[in-house]
This record gives C-alpha cells, sequence and structure tokens, in this order.
C-alpha cells in the first residue's frame, strides 16, 4: 500500500527545493489505537498552487489540515512547512473551518482585526487593511455589523478577510462555504479563486463537492477511509483563469469521472 | 439609555402581541384593579379574616403612614439593601474568581468540585445559625448568609460558561498563535458573559433572601426586624406593606442587574447592538476614509 501511495505522488524527494512549501512523507495520524485517522500520507504542495483535498466523510480531511496547521501533533512520519518541521502554530499558515468562528460580540472589522490583534498592537494601517480587505471579499458597508446582523454567507466572507488579514502565505481551508447554497457557494469559490492568485497563496482547500475541487485546483488530493488514505494526486490540466463554463467541457467531466471512480474503488 | 427603555426592552417579545400600549396598560390595570377589588370585598365582608390577609385600602394606608409619616422604614430599608449588596457582591465576586481558577486549571477543578457540590446539596440556609454564632449582631453575619447562599449561581454559571467554547473558535485562536491569557480573555470571557449575567441575576435575589433570614434569625434593624416586629403584634397590614416595600426593592435590583445585562453583553440585545454599531462607525470614519 505504502508503495503505491509513494509511487503517485509528484516527484521530488529533496527536502530543500525552496519551491517546495508543504512536505509530507509516510504522515501518520492514529488518534487512539484503533482510529488511524490519516495513514502515511507523502506529498509536496508547491508555493503558489491550489491544491483540492476530496474524499468522503472520515477520511481524514481535516485532520490534515490541522496536522499542516500544527493544531494537533503527529503520530509519525515526517511533516515540513516552509523547509521547517511543524510544532505547532505558525504566522505564515492560517486556517479558515467550515463554521465562520466569528466572535459576535465584535464587529466585522474587529473580527477581521482579530490576529493582528493576537500578534501585537494595531496600528491605523491595519485597520485600514482590514477595512480594504472587507472591501475584496464583498462587505463594503457592512463592516460594522454584528456577526448576528449577517447573513451565513456573508459571516464567512469575514472569516476570508479575517484569514487574509493574518498576512500568511499557506491558507488552509477546511470545506469553507460548504455550509452555504450552490448559488453563493459558486460565487464565492470565483472570488476566493480571484483574491488568492492576487495574493498569491498557496492554499489547500478541502471540499466534498468533485467538480468543485477540480475546478479550483491545480492539483486534487483523493482521500480514501478507514484507514484515512491518501489514495491519488490528479493533476489539473485547465487554463487560468477559468470559467464555469469550463465544467460543461468533456475534457473536465473526464476528469471528474477519473477522481470518482478512484474513490468508488473503495 | 433609560432605565424605561431597558425594562421594556426585555419584554418586546412579550409586547408585540397586539393593541397599543394605551389599550395594554388600561387592560393591566383594570385587571389589577379587579383583583384588588374582590380582595377588599372579600375582606370587608369577612369572607376572610382580615387578621390574617388585611384589606389592601389597610395595607395601603399603612405603607402610606410607614413610607411619609414615620420614617424609620428608611433606615431599615437601607440596612437591608446594604446588607444584600453587599453579600451579592461578595459572594459573587468568590464565585466567579473560584470559577474563573476552576475554568483555567483542571486539576484544581477536580479538587474544589466535591467541596462545591457538597456546598450545593447542603441546604445552605441552615447554616444561617452558625454564621450568627460565629460573627455575633450587625451586618457581618447578614452580608456573610446573603454571600453564602447567592455564590453558587455565578460560580456554576461562570465555569459553565468558560467550559463552554466552541472548539472551532478556539481553534482558530490557536492557529493565530495566541497565548493562553488572549485566549481568555478574548474568547472565553466574552463568550461566558451572558450566562454570568444570568447567574448574577439569580444571585441578586438570593442574597436579598439571605440577608432577611439573617435578620430573622437574630437582628435589631432592617427589614426582616420590622416584619416580625409587626406580625408578632398582629399588625397584619403594616407586615404586607414592608412585603410590598421588598417587593419593590427587589423589583429595583432586578431592573438594575436587566440594565447591566444590556449595557455588559449588548450583541443579545438588539437595540443597543444597532446603536453601538453605529457609534463604531462613525468613530471609524477616520480610518474608513468615508461617511
Ligand atoms: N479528536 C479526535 N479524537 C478521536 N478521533 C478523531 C478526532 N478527530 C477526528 N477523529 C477521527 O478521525 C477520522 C478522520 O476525521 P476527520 O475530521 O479528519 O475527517 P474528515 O475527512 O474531515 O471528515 P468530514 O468530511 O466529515 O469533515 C474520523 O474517523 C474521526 O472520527
Ligand atoms: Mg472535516
Amino acid at each position: 500500500m505504502n508503495a503505491i501511495a509513494s509511487h503517485l505522488v509528484a516527484a521530488s524527494t529533496s527536502h530543500i527545493d525552496p519551491d517546495i512549501v508543504i512536505s509530507a512523507r509516510d504522515l501518520v495520524k492514529a488518534f487512539n489505537s484503533e482510529v488511524v485517522a490519516l495513514d502515511r500520507a507523502s506529498f509536496d504542495i508547491r508555493r503558489g498552487s491550489f491544491v483540492s483535498l476530496v474524499g468522503p466523510s472520515g477520511c481524514g480531511k481535516s485532520t490534515l489540515l490541522r496536522l499542516v496547521a500544527g493544531l494537533i501533533g503527529k503520530s509519525a512520519g515526517e511533516l515540513s512547512v516552509l523547509g521547517h518541521g511543524v510544532t505547532g502554530p505558525s504566522h505564515d499558515v492560517g486556517m479558515m473551518f467550515q463554521r465562520p468562528t466569528l466572535l459576535e460580540w465584535r464587529t466585522a472589522v474587529e473580527n477581521v482585526l482579530l490576529p493582528t490583534e493576537v500578534q501585537g498592537t494595531t496600528t491605523d494601517a491595519d485597520r485600514r487593511r482590514a477595512i480594504e480587505l472587507l472591501q475584496l471579499v464583498g462587505l463594503r458597508d457592512f463592516e460594522f455589523s454584528f456577526p448576528r446582523q449577517l447573513s451565513g454567507g456573508m459571516q464567512q466572507r469575514v472569516a476570508l478577510a479575517r484569514l487574509l488579514q493574518t498576512g500568511a502565505n499557506i491558507l488552509l481551508l477546511d470545506e469553507p462555504f460548504g455550509a452555504l447554497d450552490e448559488f453563493t457557494r459558486e460565487r464565492l469559490n470565483l472570488e476566493l479563486l480571484r483574491i488568492v492568485d492576487d495574493v498569491e497563496a498557496t492554499v489547500l482547500f478541502v471540499t466534498h463537492n468533485i467538480s468543485e475541487a477540480i475546478f479550483l485546483a491545480d492539483q486534487v488530493m483523493v482521500m480514501t477511509p478507514r484507514p484515512g488514505r491518501l489514495a491519488k494526486i490528479v493533476d489539473v490540466p485547465f487554463e487560468r483563469p477559468r470559467e464555469i463554463a469550463l465544467m460543461q467541457t468533456p475534457e473536465f467531466n473526464s476528469l471528474v469521472g477519473e477522481v470518482r471512480s478512484i474513490l468508488g474503488g473503495h | 439609555m433609560s432605565l424605561a427603555t431597558d425594562g421594556n426592552l426585555s419584554m418586546t417579545d412579550v409586547a408585540h402581541e397586539r393593541g397599543s400600549l394605551a389599550g395594554r396598560v388600561m387592560r393591566h390595570v383594570a385587571l389589577f384593579l379587579g383583583v384588588m377589588l374582590v380582595w377588599e370585598l372579600a375582606s370587608y365582608y369577612q369572607f376572610v379574616d382580615p387578621l390574617i390577609l388585611p384589606r389592601p385600602t389597610a395595607i395601603a394606608a399603612a405603607l402610606v403612614n410607614m413610607v411619609l409619616y414615620q420614617g424609620t422604614v428608611w433606615f431599615h430599608l437601607g440596612v437591608t439593601l446594604w446588607e444584600a449588596v453587599a453579600g451579592f457582591v461578595i459572594g459573587s465576586a468568590i464565585g466567579i474568581g473560584l470559577a474563573v481558577a476552576a475554568g483555567l486549571n483542571e486539576s484544581f477543578r477536580r479538587y474544589i468540585s466535591p467541596y462545591i457540590i457538597a456546598l450545593q446539596v447542603t441546604p445552605r440556609i441552615a447554616l444561617a445559625p452558625i454564621v450568627i454564632a460565629w460573627l455575633g449582631f450587625g451586618m457581618m453575619p447578614k452580608i456573610a448568609i446573603g454571600a453564602l447562599i447567592c455564590f453558587f449561581p455565578p460560580f456554576i454559571n461562570t465555569l459553565t460558561g468558560l467550559l463552554n467554547v466552541d472548539e472551532d473558535a478556539n481553534e482558530m485562536f490557536r492557529s493565530l498563535g495566541a497565548k493562553k491569557r488572549q485566549i481568555f480573555f478574548s474568547l472565553m470571557l466574552p463568550n461566558a458573559m451572558p450566562i454570568i449575567m444570568a447567574g448574577l441575576k439569580t444571585a441578586i435575589s438570593l442574597a436579598l433572601i439571605g440577608a432577611i433570614v439573617g435578620e430573622f434569625i437574630s437582628a435589631s434593624e432592617g427589614m426582616g426586624v420590622l416584619m416580625q416586629r409587626y406580625t408578632f403584634a398582629l399588625n397584619m397590614a403594616s407586615s404586607f406593606a414592608v412585603l410590598v416595600i421588598l417587593t419593590a426593592m427587589g423589583y429595583v435590583l432586578f431592573l438594575l442587574m436587566e440594565w447591566a445585562d444590556n449595557w455588559l453583553v449588548y450583541w443579545r440585545h438588539d437595540a443597543r447592538m444597532t446603536a453601538i454599531s453605529r457609534k463604531k462607525a462613525k468613530a471609524w470614519a477616520g480610518v474608513a476614509g468615508r461617511r
């Protein structure tokens, strides 16, 4: 099994390739002797690439993200971010959750400023940046609204602005728009693409939706459950910027079919 | 923000039901007067013994006499109010302090919880004579009794609130590199604020009960003393008048807590949330560069 997984991984065995920002070798996470949430995953993620993570519920997608974020410790194997082994949360890595996790006692802009506050003192430049980010995610005129006054989609945009405010260059998004309706999700996905392109971030994006995973990504990591395994890394060859119409093309659909058959085999 | 609007605010859900404000007030007043009239007549025609249940007019007369002419009631009221408020402040401070320590430190939590539970299942009012034996006469024992019986709701609510933090929000803070102190002040404490306030609302009425019971057991001043004095003299109208004053006092304390809740937990009160939102927009006008 391990042999198959490692030869599927995009080349590069060197750990000091400056273009590789996240690198894992035989990474294992077991919560106890029975639950192996992630079993010997090996992969390299290139600077500036957008990588989607698909797989059924419980296959260890969130676990992988939390490992990279330094929120939980690995059980075995190697994991490094920007050439350094992960030992805890880092300012280079930002994470966004399925739920907005906004602080309801803070206005939108105060929520966006949270990362700055945690790191030290807040300057007027930080405040201007927060306002700009809210405008970037389409929340002009809602800067001073409280979370309870915003819709679910708007709350998730605030969370995205907060993620960008961290200044992190590696963005981990765990089904960020999963709880939203399809229209809103599609629109936010397009905006997300535009924004991460703007800030030249490296993105790891978790989703349940195969088309969404392919549409957004340069590479799709396909995971299978029990135990959580990285079954295959699929390259997505389509040019950027991409249009929604891409999803109707035969090439796109054959890629969807490929991913589905990897998932279906389990 | 005035007391009146805040008082209304907490009842807006009920108030929106139907009819104009004047109409609703009229219905309430009419119902109240109706009940009073029935009571008055029942007492007047001796359906009930006026010695047990005095007539509303007699109670009102005793109340007016007490408040306007006798004057000493203010002194007793002040004593009881002071005991209740001091007991509330001390009991809440201890309750919240212990809860914060227990919330932050798991082993401390394990060590104190059996004692806290023991204290909770004990009818703490039964400790009152002991406390009086320890602390003697005067206001101190009443304050101590109030503190003792009121500390539990703030304690358990604070602890629950602190521990009941959304796991994702906690991870979000950690992913930002937040320190424990930052997580406490920026996440746990504000998150617990609504339920802490609910605990304090309960505590204030318990502290008042503690003060009165302390006065029943042994005291020379306070509303409890006044109450006993009138009851033993079978001056029931005056006893009921004392009760009315205590009710009014309890209500004022309750309104104060509602006001504090509205102030501190602004994000759960729409009107104040909107006001703050507007105020912040104004304060940020320079940075935001418009409006
Ligand atoms: N803290 C934990 N303790 C024990 N087991 C855990 C813990 N967190 C996750 N697991 C287990 O690890 C496995 C993978 O969980 P994970 O949350 O990574 O799945 P996922 O792919 O993100 O699923 P979903 O798509 O439903 O979010 C599951 O079997 C889960 O029960
Ligand atoms: Mg998950």
